[in-house]
């Protein structure tokens, strides 16, 4: 089946210092990533990875130095596939409070996607109240001003809005950031319920380890603007096997005292892309790196359980992985 | 001896255009030489709010209605300003979540911890004790780190510049508020050890104010649970994540997606909002969202003390 969305060799640079200076830094460097109809798929990094440039290349707000982007096999050029891809894929931003005008109701916000589609909207408040009711909020909300919604509201506003045109892909960036737990649960059961109800598909960028294990089907591990891992999240968080994807998950506070680490997960920092590291671009924090990681830069490759990973070890670290997992 | 800190009844209250916001009602906790001691509860809980009293920096509009802030013993709040100034830094430091804007954008980094460090002594200010403060915060090569701008730092990189500049002072009592919640997970797992090593090492009390349940339980020993501005329940990190007493303590730790088992499909939630805290009702806080409530709840609940350092606000919990 045509997937929603597909990335082929996606690649974006930037121009670099001076003002007759050619020079481009490479921010994403052939990103192959496919989103099937339903499907969640989760892009997850540390800043500087590049996910954050990767939803705004897809939703056409950031140039592309080479690639394609496709939406039901078609691929996305020029101003009507623009328009097309705005109407079918939808954004949800970060700030959810700071992404509505302050000016406008509720009720105008969630249905404003119409006006600016030029789409027929016939019934402005029965509109507002369905679409309102499909995020859980009650038809009176419609008249309040954002700055009187709280964090919650505010989150579930800007997915009323995302879901206006009935997209079938909702690009959702760090969806949960600053919420509290209890709020987070109310967002991440909202989503599943869309997407059960609806067949929405999901690219959900973020860093939070925990969403993506609740909500993603997939899992994509961005470093450097590269893709260092990609696969199922059930059994790429079982055994991962690039380093990386292991430290990040190694990393996350575990809401346990009597399961504290002990030592420190993952040294130094993600590298400036102004200076990559030669051979594989993690061997300057990897814990496990040998002599050829220092020269030979691995390839995204197959894993013997069909995974991709880019890394020399790969099928090494997946079955230790995998025996760590049966050990618990 | 007394406590570095302790916190004695402490009620703070805003004045909003509704009336007045009750922030921080009848707070009383205090800290120990050498022990971590973490606040915790959701936005709005004013959890924030009493950082911010416990060095006496309270925004604009707030009011301190009644209690003491004792740092070794001495009630801050009852002194001048320029004793209260003096105390701080040299008795009390203070780590902000975002260490962008802790720092001049337009100075070097030597210079504002030279700036920190000499406030109070110029003799503590010198470049030989700034660099070893840098390396032991983790910094790769302090000596060439003291000619950087804050903007050519990383946000973690920050944070470490963050607490040495607090160290410097060597503070009785280091209060970091959600000190890691603007960082990358890895920086984040980084902070951490950092801020463990440093209890080791620093003879003081370090207060940690957070949302984030996993930090609570990496670097805490003591916990103390805020709720609509009061202290629902106090105790050793162990027996807040392993035996919550106040249904709001459960009803939080049951929820954090990093708990639930995902195959488990939908997740909890705590139903309803907190309420409103310029009319807040006679009775428990936590009434409206608890699912365990009996009629005795429309009164105050008792502060049920179990153990020294372990207590509950509730009905439900006998002595």
């Amino acid at each position: 089946m045509t997937p929603v969305l597909d990335l082929q060799n996606l690649s974006v640079d930037l121009p670099l210092g001076g003002f007759l200076s050619r020079a481009r830094l490479t921010i994403l460097q052939d990103v192959n990533l496919t989103v099937a109809r339903g499907e969640s798929v989760a892009l997850v990094g540390e800043s500087g990875s590049g996910k954050t440039t990767l939803a705004r290349a897809v939703m056409g707000l950031q140039g592309m130095s080479g690639g394609e982007i496709r939406l039901d096999g078609q691929p996305v050029a020029g101003k009507a596939g623009l328009a097309r891809l705005r109407r079918d894929a939808t954004m949800m931003f970060q700030d959810a409070t700071a992404s509505l005008s302050p000016r406008l109701t509720v009720g105008y916000l969630v249905t404003e996607p119409f006006r600016i589609h030029r789409q027929p909207l016939p019934d402005p408040d029965r509109m507002a109240r369905d679409l309102l009711a499909t995020v859980g909020l009650p038809a009176a909300i419609a008249r309040r001003y954002p700055h009187e919604l709280s964090g919650g509201q505010a989150r579930r506003v800007g997915v009323a809005r995302a879901l206006a045109l009935r997209p079938r892909l909702v690009i959702a960036d760090e969806p949960t950031a600053g919420l509290d737990v209890s709020v987070q649960a109310e967002v991440l059961n909202l989503m599943a319920d869309l997407r059960r109800d609806m067949g929405l598909a999901y690219l959900i960028i973020t860093h939070n380890l925990a969403l993506v294990r609740h909500v993603a089907d997939r899992v994509a591990v961005l470093y450097l603007g590269r893709v260092v891992e990609e696969g199922p999240t059930a059994e790429v968080f079982a055994a991962p096997a690039h380093p990386y994807t292991a430290s990040l998950i190694a990393a996350e506070p575990k809401p346990d005292p009597r399961r504290r680490r002990a030592d420190l997960a993952i040294k130094g920092e993600v590298p400036s892309v102004l200076r990559r590291p030669s051979g594989c671009e993690f061997h300057t924090r990897c814990g496990l790196v040998q002599d050829i990681c220092r020269q030979n830069a691995p390839d995204l490759h197959p894993t013997t359980t069909g995974r991709l990973a880019r890394c020399h070890f790969a099928d090494q670290n997946q079955e230790q992985g995998d025996h760590h997992a049966l050990e618990h | 001896m007394s406590a570095p800190l302790s916190v004695e009844n402490l009620s703070v209250v805003y004045r909003v255009a509704g009336g007045i916001l009750q922030a921080v009602r009848d707070v009383s906790l205090s800290v120990q030489r050498g022990e971590v001691l973490g606040i915790m509860g959701e936005s709005g809980c004013g959890k924030s709010t009493l950082a911010a009293a416990m060095i006496n920096l309270l925004p604009v509009g707030a009011e301190i209605r009644q209690g003491g802030v004792r740092i070794n013993g001495t009630d801050m709040l009852k002194l001048p300003p320029a004793a209260q100034r003096a105390l701080r830094g040299q008795s009390v430091a203070m780590v902000f979540q975002d260490p962008m804007t802790a720092f001049n954008p337009v100075l070097t980094i030597g210079r504002q911890l030279a700036d920190f460090a000499g406030a109070h002594d110029p003799a503590r200010a010198t470049p030989d004790r700034l660099v070893a403060m840098l390396a032991r915060v983790g910094i790769p090569n302090p000596a060439r780190f003291l000619d950087r701008y804050p903007h050519e730092l990383s946000g973690g990189m920050r944070q470490r510049v963050a607490i040495a500049a607090a160290l410097l002072m060597q503070p009785d009592v280091l209060i970091a508020d959600e000190p890691t919640t603007a960082l990358d997970v890895t920086m984040e797992a980084q902070i951490i050890h950092l801020l463990r090593d440093l209890r080791t090492s620093f003879d003081g009390a370090i207060v940690i104010v957070t949302h984030h349940l996993g930090v609570i339980a990496e670097l805490c020993d003591r916990v103390a649970v805020m709720y609509a501005g009061e202290v629902v329940e106090e105790g050793t990190v162990d027996a807040i994540f392993h035996a919550a007493l106040h249904p709001y303590t459960r009803a939080l730790l049951a929820c954090d997606p990093a708990v639930v088992d995902p195959s488990s499909g939908r997740l909890p939630t705590i139903a309803g909002r907190i309420p409103d805290l310029t009319a807040l009702p006679p009775g428990c806080a936590f009434l409206t969202r608890c699912t365990m409530a009996l009629p005795a709840c429309h009164n105050p609940p008792p502060r049920v003390l179990l153990a020294e350092g372990r207590s509950v606000l509730c009905h439900r919990v006998q002595p």
